[in-house]
């Protein structure tokens, strides 16, 4: 097939929950990208498809209700309109709730952009009794519309001709224009002659900049600021601001706003007609019992265990069968390199350093089917709606649970379904108190510890202490952070409950996929890095003499007249304790030396120090470290032998056992947690400012712990 | 009277909105406007945030916000007088 010659750019905006991202992957289906927009956080979806020789690229923009310059998403949007100047602006319309998705419609209007409107879910428009009256919609919209529905792929051909044919000028729109009040109008009039003596102005859209100003829009306030024109400008704002005071008893911001609504009114009542029986809808019946006072926390609580459930306990199985699969590579590999140095770098670096990063795909596709399920279904909303008051206090929003909570399986997925959230503040906040959240990783550290010092009855209390010291922890840190640096601009909690859908297994497996490859994309090269710095620090330098002395050493035995019984198990002994002289010597072991002074105050000697250095790359790499450190080969023995070694260990007692776990609960995050951060906070300023919180977090809470159970011994 | 002061299931029309910059502006924009009329739906099962419902929207928003809000209350009988004006002149305006 040729190329396509000619290039279209089409812009798709709408309302959040209005089918617009249904609607871009039923137009682009495989040929997508996701990326930022720049400066923000907030993701732009681009695809592109060819219709009859033409290569149409779609931009999914956000959601939005509105396009004031107060939520990024909205800014995101304005500008991509005003500065990239799309052909087309479709605009995505839910059509059984016109009124609200009209306000959008009337601000594009006043933007003049070559504006197409879809009126998406018009399957469900139909079923509902609803008719509406397009011709005349289209009239006083001075757009076309055509009527689509994503879930059944209607209208679509519809819509991706009008687009060609608004691009090669073969459709006549007339142009409707929003007329505001006289008051309104008048000013705008005043400001648009003035704007227009101003040259560097440019000569576009000056009535649109007049209402922005007039809407004391800081974006537009800012841009026109910087002229000498400025000065005339705003006497006539201020002129308009009484005017509109003694006219109207109202600001001009205000009264704006009512005009636009009294124009989609006005649009409504001309053309739609919506059915006589006004019986509470099905999702009304589910809210009674869904947000009941009695059964609204119940309900909330069986959704995010489920939740959870679905993530942890099928994904277990999952994981597992993926490591196995690593180690079966491992096995499989390492006969084939002949080399130890090669080996141990496939083997211990590659194969484990992609396997750290594979390991972690089940959960977060697993909790982002989820998630998207409950996005999409309409229950995500209500969620926040039932626990944002216990949030609030601690400075969050009610959409800060579900991430939170996921923490504690683990809290790479946990971070990445923070997206959820729009305002970065209450983002940044809630990424920072995921690490806190114990998870699953933690856990085979505090059942060797708490299991080797203490009976099994308390070790159980032990363990629940630390899971709430971290939730504790966690919890003050965002309080502290929400009053503190991120003070400024909390998502107002101002949020729709949308209708119950069901949702489409389609947008499920999309969103699911898009996740996937993002962390596999973004975060994958980062953390395999890291994984194998960490690996080349376990393993260089290496002592020559431990080398040679180790081939010595096993010439010794081989020669020696005992039975081969015994043979074997010296020389696995041998092995182990050179093994454990490698790493002494090595660089992570240096290290664990170098901070022997700074942890010595809370219990630990230089072999906790090397297994806090390894631990970064993973928390259970603190047991596997302490099990080769502490001189037991890793074949032999296991956990149980590990838990007496420890006990018998003069460096090692109930204090140090507390104030390890405490540490290993608080201090950094591991590798692939910290990579997934730097992706979703954008920059490793905050990223490092964090790590060395936690480190002093750590170090605090671990002194207070191990001097308080040295008292009560 | 404030929106913060109401009752679930009482109905109300707004006569200002006044609150901080970008919750005004984000209320405003949600069709809290003055003159719109609602119904308190009901408050979260731990007494905040509360739902109101207008125009086939559900909306939540905290107490502190719904403080910023100043409501007439109507009466009871003006609900059935709501529906049916509204009935009408969707009859009105009814085409073809």
């Amino acid at each position: 097939m040729a190329d396509p010659v000619k290039q279209i750019r089409v812009a798709l905006t709408g309302n959040p929950n209005a089918g617009k991202s249904s609607l871009f992957n039923v137009l682009t289906g495989s040929h997508q990208r996701v990326g930022n927009f720049p400066g923000v956080t907030i993701e732009k979806l681009e695809g592109y498809l060819d219709y009859q020789g033409v290569r149409i690229t779609v931009v999914d923009l956000p959601g939005t209700y509105s396009l004031t310059p107060y939520s990024p998403e909205e800014i995101v949007t304005r500008r991509y309109i005003i500065d990239e100047k799309p052909d087309v602006v479709v605009n995505v319309l839910d059509g059984t709730n016109l009124e609200r998705n009209l306000l959008l419609t009337a601000q594009l209007m006043e933007m003049e952009v070559e504006l197409l409107v879809a009126l998406n879910m018009i399957d469900e428009v139909e079923e509902k009794g609803i008719s509406i009256d397009t011709d005349q919609l289209e009239k006083l919209l001075g757009a076309h519309i055509v009527p689509t529905s994503a879930r059944r792929r209607q209208g679509l051909d519809e819509l991706l001709d009008h687009i060609v044919s608004m691009c090669d000028g073969q459709i006549e729109v007339i142009k409707n224009k929003m007329t505001f009040s006289p008051v309104i109008e008048n000013a705008m009039e005043k400001i648009v002659a003035l704007l227009g003596q101003q040259r560097e102005l440019g000569s576009t859209n000056h009535r649109w900049l007049a209402v922005k100003l007039l809407e004391s829009d800081r974006e537009v306030y800012t841009q026109v600021r910087q002229y000498p024109v400025w000065v005339k400008v705003e006497l006539v704002l201020q002129e308009a601001i009484t005017e509109c005071q003694r006219l109207h008893r109202t600001d001009p911001e205000a009264l704006i706003t009512e005009d636009r609504f009294a124009f989609v009114r006005g649009a409504m009542q001309e053309c739609v007609r919506l059915p006589r029986a006004t019986r509470a809808s099905l999702s009304d019946y589910i809210d009674t019992v869904v947000l009941n006072r009695v059964l609204g926390l119940p309900v909330f609580f069986v959704v995010v265990w489920a939740i959870f459930q679905l993530t942890f306990t099928l994904g277990a199985p999952i994981m597992a069968g993926l490591q196995f699969l690593f180690e079966l590579l491992a096995r499989s590999v390492a006969p084939l390199l002949p080399n130890a140095m090669l080996r141990s770098i496939v083997v211990d670096g590659v194969i484990v350093g992609v396997g750290s990063v594979v390991v972690y795909l089940p959960n977060i596709v697993l909790l982002f089917i989820g998630l998207s399920f409950l996005e999409a279904s309409g229950y995500m909303a209500r969620a926040a709606f039932v626990i944002d008051k216990v949030m609030h206090r601690f400075g969050l929003h009610g959409k800060s649970f579900i991430p939170m909570v996921t923490g504690f399986g683990c809290s790479i997925p946990a971070i990445m379904a923070t997206r959820t959230l729009k305002s970065r503040s209450d983002r940044l906040a809630t990424i920072m108190t995921i690490p806190f959240m114990s998870c699953g990783a933690k856990l085979p550290v505090y059942v060797l510890l708490a299991g080797a010092f203490f009976p099994p009855a308390m070790a159980a209390n032990v363990m629940f202490g630390i899971y709430l010291l971290g939730i504790v922890v966690g919890l003050w840190t965002a309080w502290m952070l929400k009053s503190t640096v991120l003070k400024s601009d909390s998502e107002p909690f101002v949020m729709e409950l949308p209708p119950y859908r069901w949702p489409t297994l389609a947008s499920v497996v999309f969103q699911a996929r898009m996740k996937a490859l993002m962390y596999l994309k973004k975060a994958g090269t980062l953390i395999l890095m890291a994984v194998m710095a960490i690996w080349a620090a376990s393993n260089f330098p290496r002592s020559s003499r431990l080398d040679e002395a180790l081939v010595l050493e096993k010439a010794r035995i081989e020669a020696s007249a005992t039975s081969p019984e015994v043979k074997a198990g010296e020389l696995r002994q041998l092995n182990s304790k050179v093994q454990a002289a490698q790493l002494e010597y090595s660089l992570a072991g240096r290290s664990g030396k170098i901070i022997e002074p700074l942890i010595r105050p809370l219990g630990f000697d230089w072999r906790i120090g090397i297994s806090l250095v390894t631990g970064v790359v993973s928390k259970e790499v603190v047991v596997s470290t302490l099990g080769t450190i502490f001189s037991i080969g890793r074949s032999d023995q296991g956990a149980a032998g590990l838990s007496s070694i420890l006990r018998n260990d003069p460096g090692f007692g109930r204090a140090t056992a507390l104030s390890l776990m405490v540490f290993v609960l608080l201090y950094i995050p591991c590798v692939a947690t910290l990579g997934v951060m730097k992706k979703e906070v954008g920059s490793w300023r905050p990223v490092l400012l964090y790590t060395g919180y936690v480190l002093a977090i750590a170090w605090g809470a671990s002194f207070i712990t191990y001097r308080l159970a040295l008292l009560m011994q | 009277m404030k929106l913060s002061e109401l009752k679930a299931g009482d109905r109300a029309e707004i006569t200002s909105v006044g609150a901080e910059t970008t919750i005004r502006r984000r209320l405003m924009d949600m069709g809290l406007i003055r003159g719109t009329e609602f119904e308190v739906l009901r408050f979260a099962p731990l007494g905040d945030p509360i739902e109101i419902g207008y125009k086939g929207l559900l909306l939540t928003m905290r107490m502190n916000e719904a403080e910023g809000i100043t409501v007439r209350k109507l009466p009871v009988e003006d609900r059935h007088q709501h529906v049916e004006s509204a009935r009408s002149r969707v009859r009105f305006f009814r085409r073809g």
